[in-house]
């Protein structure tokens, strides 16, 4: 993966941010972070609990200020972008099912909601019946059931069935980032499973650029074509596919922090 | 029967007064059911449009201008108490009733004294024609009017790629923002719309009474919670339509009963006492009965 001729599409540069600064809580979450990740990368992030995963995510949609450093995306240097500015980039799905979606809003109007992602909202009726049709034909391939019950409120899915929703709406719009954060943690393992199918599917039809946090070992080595390890707010590790490739679930943690028990969780 | 008779002379009147209270009531489901940013600056910007409006026409302004500056002005206010929400971090509640008692002595200021008549002027109504308010059926053919096509208005405005944006803030504050849509911006406009509808209910009420007093905002907003949680019995809110309709339903029938009540002797200066625990009986209702609530309340 040569990063020389074209620009990355993500560039992290020297991040810094301090929780609670000057207290006795002071914590460093991100110290001096760099990354770039190339267009159609597909990164798995793992790392111990405040390794600063999050903290990394949180900053590249905005919804945490840095102290320090820039987060660009290709030229274009969005810091100091509130995140409903640059929420044009950025598609983002949250470990909470609950947030990911409108609960009051039918899933049809999740999905309008979503097609406006970084566009100007006008007066035109947000569900059309082209727009109608396309959303449903957008959710069949996910064998869910979901588009002959267009109008029924997102609130009443089941967790599963409310991520590959919430993936589709980060998805739609084509952001040039989609932002995972731990989107299967919240799910018991059969459904996580096909949460995981529905990312790859999405993410590789799409050929999107894709950070993703998971606890799970083997997602993480099943997933993707790099893998990123965090520790103390820095990248430490970054695999590409083909170093990848040769790892196993048990190497993965022998080197790295085999004491944390959030990382045998396989 | 002398008291039932009362009751049913007085209906029409009391149907054009709950069309008119109508609008204060859509103005309180939006904040509380369409944006989740529960708001009570009413109160305050009821009194508002008939202040500015009865300021402009006593000036000499066209009804037409005094009416629209009254809902500009109303606007300003929701989207003023919602800037001290979102700046100043403080409760959506705690900034209303800032608005409401900073308004207070802006009302005054602009009427210039607590009560202003504007007898002799001509007035909106008077200007789509003078026969309005000497006919009470063509008063409740206006109101009613205005009413439902507020309604209608609201239904398709809240359809609207815009309105999706509003209503998703309400449903999901943190995630409508990561889908571009600005909380800030957005939920000015909101409580500015529903502010100006307030502020717009005054100012028709002002020109079809004849006068504008400072006071005229005293109850209306529990008045308008009572109606919000009646039109909802009643209609339900499992569609948009039915959710917006509600507080126009619930005003009408509001009204009635408490004229109804009124009618059965009990003593007008008790009324805000027996809407307030109806208010809450309502709302603690599923307490009371012991079953889990599950924020069906406001």
């Amino acid at each position: 993966m040569s990063s020389t001729d074209a620009r990355p599409a993500l560039t992290l540069d020297a991040l810094r941010l301090t929780f609670h600064p000057g207290t006795p809580d002071e914590r460093v979450a991100l110290d001096g972070l760099n990354l770039r990740m190339n267009e159609g990368d597909f990164a798995v992030v793992i790392g111990s609990n405040g390794a600063g995963k999050s903290t990394m995510l949180n900053a590249i949609s905005g919804a945490l200020q840095p102290d320090s450093g820039r987060v660009l995306f290709g030229a274009q240097d969005v810091t100091d972008l509130p995140v409903h500015r640059r929420a044009g980039f950025i598609g983002r799905v949250f470990q909470d099912p609950m947030l990911g979606t409108a609960p009051a809003l039918s899933i049809e109007e999740n999905l309008a909601l979503a097609q406006r992602r970084g566009l100007r909202r006008g007066f035109r009726l947000a569900l059309g019946r082209g727009n109608r049709q396309r959303f449903a034909d957008l959710l069949a391939p996910f064998g869910l059931g979901l588009e002959t019950r267009m109008g029924v409120l997102a609130g009443k899915l089941s967790g599963g069935q409310r991520q590959v929703l919430a993936l589709l709406m980060a998805a739609m719009q084509k952001p040039r980032l989609l932002l995972l954060d731990e989107h299967t943690a919240a799910l018991d393992p059969g459904t996580a499973e096909l949460v995981m199918q529905a990312t790859r599917r999405i993410v590789d039809e799409g050929g999107l650029t894709t950070l993703m946090i998971t606890h799970n070992m083997q997602h993480a080595l099943d997933t993707g074509n790099r893998l990123l390890a965090l520790n103390a707010g820095q990248v430490r590790l970054d695999l590409d596919a083909q170093a990848k490739a040769g790892l196993t679930i048990e190497a993965l943690v022998q080197r790295f922090g085999a004491s944390d028990d959030q990382l045998l969780r396989a | 029967m002398d008291i039932l008779h009362l009751f049913w002379n007085l209906v029409p009147v009391t149907l054009v007064q709950g069309l008119t209270y109508a609008l204060i009531a859509l103005a309180i489901m939006i904040p509380f059911r369409i944006l989740s940013v529960p708001d009570l600056s009413s109160e305050g910007v009821f009194p508002l449009g008939a202040a500015v409006a009865a300021a402009l026409l006593s000036a000499g302004a066209h009804p037409l201008i005094a009416t629209a500056c009254a809902v500009a002005a109303g606007f300003l206010a929701g989207a003023t108490t919602a800037m001290i929400h979102l700046k100043f971090k403080v409760h959506s509640l705690l900034a209303g009733i800032l608005t409401v008692t900073m308004l207070w002595s802006i009302n005054l200021r602009i009427l210039g004294r607590p009560n202003a008549p504007i007898f002799g002027i001509e007035t909106l109504y008077d200007w789509i024609s003078p026969e309005i308010l000497r006919s009470l059926p063509l008063q409740i053919t206006v109101a009613a009017t205005l009413a439902v096509a507020l309604v209608l208005a609201l239904w398709w405005v809240l359809q609207t790629d815009m309105g999706l944006g509003l209503r998703g803030i309400g449903a999901n504050p943190q995630l409508a923002p990561a889908l571009g849509v600005n909380l800030v911006l957005y939920t000015a406009g909101g409580l500015g719309l529903a502010s100006g509808i307030s502020a717009l209910a005054g100012a028709l009420m002002a020109q079809s009474q004849g006068y504008a007093d400072v006071g005229m905002g005293v109850g209306m907003l529990v008045n308008g919670l009572a109606s919000v949680i009646i039109g909802e019995a009643i209609t339900g809110r499992r569609t948009l339509l039915r959710q917006i309709a509600a507080p126009v339903v619930g005003a009408v029938v509001y009204y009635q009963l408490a004229s109804l009540a009124l009618a059965l002797g009990l003593n007008p200066s008790d009324l805000k006492l027996v809407t307030g625990l109806f208010v809450l009986l309502t709302i603690g209702w599923p307490v009371l009965i012991g079953r889990k609530v599950s924020g069906a309340g406001l």
